[in-house]
This record gives structure tokens, sequence and C-alpha cells, in this order.
């Protein structure tokens, strides 16, 4: 990164042609969240290169066999801390409508001329082999949909570890033929598949134009169908309230959150 | 393609644990030397081709893995070539190496395979393998395969009615089955006493339905086996497990797209059964319920080695099952019953030891262990020596030995099953 491209650009500007990083100077960029954020991670980049920062030795089973076999054998083992960092400039290809739409809380799907799927998430082109790669058609999707399937997380990954516990589903959007993947901010008590969901995206200015910009919340007034996989089980439901409890503790412990009281 | 025959001729184990001392090229020799050891006959000099089995490289900070294992074996100036497929990276190895002899090209491969996945903490390891789903439509919401896993789960609980239980029934039987197994990473981590649904329900929920004992272990290990031509075969054993069915098959990346499934249309008849109170899509076959690849692959592999009745004609089973309900799901893709009839096989126990086909009896992923790419080189190697009828010599004298074993199967699958294979073993 050219520090002298880092200057002067704020957020969301047009910005000119030679403040652009060098790969895009032969492209016009038309919108750039980006420089200020490359600005921020540089000195994370320049401090996660194959550094070796640490080490420590650690005395451990060694060599084949079995398990007793390994035990009887124990070795010193040096183990180092070497770091790896990286700011990966992706581009979302001819699908970028869909998230550049997700930024002004619109929802879009593409359409086969030619055989009529509608899928959402969107693909720009047909994947059904009799089309053979026909490009589709922008459309409109409705912020309505049905909930194909859902889990519960008391665990995840590292980016999402202080919303848990969270729900997240997949959506099949009305006129849609696939399913999204969504975060739903419903409870899980009344979560369950074939639910009509609303989608609704967050405010304005926290939108990074990726699927985090969208939940699904219940359409009010549904009941439980008696069928409902999670719900007829009373003994599931309250050891999953058992668990639910203890990861919004470990969460409160960890992060200083309180996600009890967010109401999904 | 030739006439002659390919078999497995044995392998060699360097078991998995959570962390070992011993980094990749390291474990992948001890692996090798295991194997030289219950080889004898063997001569380094035979082999053609090193088909290497490892999944990622990220995980180690290390391209090109490979060009340190061969030249750490000692065999820098043979043929090496990397295999990678998701979790379908050991069964893709075995499958291409058994490719390769059969086009009559090479006579005697070498496969080792291998995974240190502990070197970034759990939550980071998660995250990198989850970075095998769709990283623009899946991954950017919970990154976290369990997640994924569980959904489908809950989606063919939903249409099909199993359990929670029945989920803890598979763990229960595969933790149980790895206390037999003296290279278990469950062995290792809880000794050899038996678990119960009690010990289940207290284990730590993860996604739900799936708990911890419903979850692949992470793990670093690595193994080695030996692939030959039928006329280099008795040099190696006499106890040959011939290669008598290769299947591979795919899917969709992102599983929300199943739902219009084109490929699988023809699949509708597998759908028969399709409770009314949830909406159909396009394709229900296998929708974000099933796994199409999976019954695919085991279609062209039973089509190969003439199987009509799996469940009857197949006498042990290893399984590539990173979560319990995924298990539950193969007994109905790859046909040991009807779609929905998964949670039969569970209750009547026809899966487990002393059953109609018991799977996993190594304890599989979620208690022998899964560094992905020696995986199902563990499991095949277990295979092995169900057929020879040498569980005991190998594995100890608690070895579980399924009696008067003739025919195996083992299966290979990764991403939420974008890709799976099957193949079949038979004895002389």
């Amino acid at each position: 990164m050219d520090k002298k491209n880092m200057k002067d650009s704020a957020p969301g500007k047009t910005v000119s042609k030679e403040s652009a990083p060098k790969k895009y100077t032969n492209y016009p960029t038309v919108i750039d969240h980006s420089t200020e954020v490359q600005k921020e991670w540089a000195p994370w980049v320049r401090q996660g290169l194959w550094d070796i920062k640490g080490y420590r030795v650690v005395k451990g089973p060694a060599g084949g066999g079995t398990i007793d076999e390994s035990k009887k054998n124990l070795k010193e083992f040096m183990v180092i801390d070497r770091t790896e960092a990286s700011l990966y400039s992706h581009s979302y290809g001819l699908v970028s409508p869909f998230f550049l739409g997700l930024l002004e809380g619109k929802l879009k799907g593409t359409k086969c001329p030619n055989c009529g799927t509608v899928y959402c998430p969107p693909r720009a082109h047909c994947w059904n082999p009799e089309c053979r790669m026909t490009e589709t058609e922008w459309i409109d999707m409705p912020l309505r949909g049905i909930i194909h399937t859902f889990t519960v997380q008391c665990l995840a990954a590292a980016p999402f570890e202080h919303i848990l516990p969270f729900s997240l589903g997949w959506v099949q959007v009305e006129g849609a033929d696939t399913a999204i993947c969504t975060m739903l901010h419903i409870p899980y008590h009344d979560l369950f598949i074939g639910q009509k969901v609303n989608l609704k995206f967050r405010p304005k200015a926290e939108r990074k134009g990726d699927l985090m910009d969208m939940y699904a919340v219940a359409v009010p007034g549904q009941k439980v169908p008696k069928w409902a996989v999670l719900q007829s089980d009373e003994k599931q439901l309250n050891r999953l309230d058992e668990a639910t409890a203890a990861t919004t503790e470990f969460i409160k412990k960890r992060y200083g959150l309180d996600n009890s009281k967010r109401g999904w | 393609m030739s006439e002659r025959r390919v078999a497995v001729c044995g392998g060699g184990i360097f078991r998995p644990d959570i962390w070992r001392g011993e980094c990749a090229e390291e474990g992948v020799a001890i692996a090798y030397r295991d194997m030289l050891k219950s080889i004898p006959g063997f001569d380094p000099a035979d082999v053609d081709v090193l088909m290497m089995s490892y999944f990622s490289d990220h995980l180690n900070q290390q391209l090109c893995m490979g060009w340190i294992i061969q030249d750490y074996l000692g065999f820098h100036n043979k043929p090496g070539y990397r295999v990678e497929a998701g979790g379908s990276t050991s069964l893709d190895a075995i499958a291409n190496a058994y490719f390769m002899i059969k086009s009559g090209m090479f006579d005697v491969i070498l496969v080792p395979g291998w995974e240190w996945m502990s070197e970034v903490d759990t939550a980071t390891t998660n995250m990198m393998i989850a970075s095998a789903a769709d990283t623009d439509w899946d991954f950017t919401v919970g990154g976290y395969y369990n997640a994924y896993y569980a959904s489908l789960e809950v989606r063919h609980m939903q249409l099909y009615g199993e359990t929670c239980e029945d989920l803890g029934r598979i763990a229960v039987k595969n933790h149980n089955a790895a206390t037999h197994n003296p290279y278990s990473q469950w062995r290792m981590e809880h000794g050899t006493a038996y678990i119960t649904l009690d010990d289940y329900w207290k284990s730590k929920l993860v996604c739900w339905p799936y708990r911890t004992l419903n979850n692949a272990l992470i793990s670093e290990g690595a193994a080695c086996l030996l692939l030959a031509a039928e006329d280099k075969v008795k040099r190696y054993t006499d106890n040959p497990m011939w290669i008598t069915g290769v299947g591979l098959g795919t899917d969709s990346m992102r599983p929300g797209d199943r739902l219009v499934d084109f490929p699988f249309s023809s699949f509708r008849d597998k759908a028969a059964i399709y409770p009314d109170f949830v909406k159909r899509p396009k394709t229900p076959y296998p929708e974000m319920a099933n796994f199409g690849s999976m019954h695919a692959a085991a279609l062209r592999a039973y089509a190969q080695a003439g199987i009509t009745d799996p469940l009857k004609e197949i006498d042990v089973a290893e399984l590539f099952t990173p979560y319990d309900g995924v298990e539950l799901c193969f007994y109905e893709d790859l046909g040991f019953c009807g779609r929905g009839q998964g949670k039969n096989v569970v209750r009547e126990g026809l899966c487990e030891y002393g059953g109609e086909l018991p799977v996993s009896m190594s304890g599989g992923l979620t208690a022998q262990g899964h560094p992905v790419g020696a995986t199902g080189l563990y499991q095949t190697i277990f295979l092995y020596y169900q057929l020879a009828g040498k569980a005991k010599t190998k594995y100890g004298q608690n070895a579980l030995q399924v009696k008067n074993a003739r025919r195996a199967m083992v299966t290979g699958h990764g991403g939420t099953a974008c890709q799976g294979g099957v193949i079949i073993f038979e004895k002389d």
C-alpha cells in the first residue's frame, strides 16, 4: 500500500484515479469505502507478517505406536509463535449489484430468461444444464420469505462470538427457487421451519454491503405448529435453554455484553 | 482401462491427537515406518508414484507441503501428486491412486496423508475450515461448519422425525467403539470406560441439535497406505484388500441452492416420503436434508461392485461422518434404508457392533480423530485389518473384529456434501 494513496481520502468519497491502489489505476473507482480501512489495517498486516514472536517448550508423548507406547516416550518439543495477517481485496464479481442493493436496503435476485428459475442468492449465469450458462437478469425481490431450516448456535467462529447465542438459517425468499443464509432475529422458542419472515436491514450507517447487513424477523401473529421440531420436545427445549443461558453468561464475562436483552 | 485388479496392501499409523509434538513430515515418517514394519517385503524402490493427501495450506502457513514430505521420505526423484478435496481428500487420494494403477501406467503407489490442525486456536481452526464454505454467501453468516451441518440436520429431523436421542445413540456407539482402538483420540482423552446417553446429554451444546460428542475432533496425525497392481501384490501381503468399486459425486457449493438442484431432478422418486406439512422445493432430493453427492457416488460404486442390497451385502463400513446426523442421513443416501428411515436403522441397532452392518468401529471422525488428510487412510487401514481378520494383531486383544467380514466400504465427503466418494473393498 502506497502511503501517498492513503492520504486525503475520506470514506465514501469518490476518489481520483491517482489515489486508487495501483492495481485499479486503469479503472475508475466509483465509490471508495476502502482507503480508510486499508490505512487502519496496515499496521496489523505488518505486525502479522511471518515473524517469530515467541516460544515455549512442551514435554509431550512422542513417536509412533499406540497411546500406551507413546506415553512412555516423553520428549521436549519447542513450539514457536508465528503470525499471519492479510487484507484481501476481493471482487464480488458480476453479482456486485446484489451487495450494492444491500447498502440501499434492497434485496435483489436474478432470473433466467430461458427457464425462469429465480436465484436469491443470485447467479450471473443460470446453472440449469439446459440453459447453457444463459446470462440471468436482475429482479427486485420482496422482503418476505419462509424459513427453510435453522440452527441455534452456542459456539461460533471468532468474528461472530460476541453476538452468541444466536440463530441462523436459510430463508426461501418469496418468488425465489433457492434459499439464502441469513441471521434470524427471532427468539428460538418461536422458531420453526416454514415460518413466515420479513427481511430487515441494519441502520444504513452500519451497513457494509455483506449478508450481515440483513436479518429476518418473524411475521407477527404466527403460532408454533404442533409438529415443530424444536418445540415438540420439551426436554430438548429445556436443555437448549440451559445451554443458551450458559453461553449468555460466558459472553457477558468475556465481552461485557448482555445479549439476553436484545429480544432474539 | 486394464483388466488387472488393484489392492490395498497395508498401511501405517501415526495416531491422531489434539496436539502432536512432532511436525507433519516426522509424523508421516513415523506412519511410514509403521507401514514398513508391517510389510517386510516392501522395497521403497518399488514405488512409482506418491499420492499425497492433505487438505489445508493455511492451517500451517506452508504451501507445497507435499514437497517436504516426498523429500523427507527419500522419494524425491519419483512423481508426486497432491490431492485436495476438503473432507474427501483422503478418499480422493485413494481413488486417484486406484485410477492410475488401473490405467496400467503405474504399479505401486504410496499414499501418505496428514493434517496438523492445532497450530491456530480452535475458533480460528474452525474459521479456517469454514472458509471451504462459500466465503461470499455462507461463510459471512456465522462462519462455522457446525452451524451449517446443524441446520441440515434440523431440516432432516423436521421432515423425518428422528430425535436428539437418536443422534446421541450414534455418538455413544462411535465413542464406545473408539475405546477399543488404542490409536484413538477419544481413548487418549477419556480412557477406556464406556459412556451412556446421560454423558451425552452432559456434553456441551454446540449448535442445536449438535453437542460436543456429535462433532468431529480437531486432530494432528498421519497415515500411509500402500496400493499395488495385482501382479505385485504378493510381495507385500497375503491379505490383499481388493478395490472392486469406486464412485465419486458432487453437489452444489451452497446448500441453499439445492432447492432447485437440476442435476438431481431425476432423483425425484427418492423423495416419495415427503411430509405434506412442509413446503416442497422444486427438486425435493436431496434439498437441504440429504446428501445427493453421496447417493450419486454410492450408485456408481455399487454398480461396479455388483451390490444391490448394501446393508446385507457389505459386512463392515467406515463412514466419513463429521457430525452424527450425517451418519443417520448416510444410512439413507447409501441405501441401507429408504429415505426417512435412518432413524429406524439407529433404533434397531443395525449399524452397531454385532448388527447387520457395523459402522465406524474405529470410532470414526468424532472419536478416532480427524486430521483431514489422514482420516480416510486410518479408516481404510482399519478395514484392511478387519477383512484380513487380524484386527487384534494391530489394535490389541480388545479390538472389535467383525466376524467373517468379506466386503467393506469406506466413504469420504467434503464441504456441506459438496463432494462425496465411496470405495468398496473385498477380500479373496
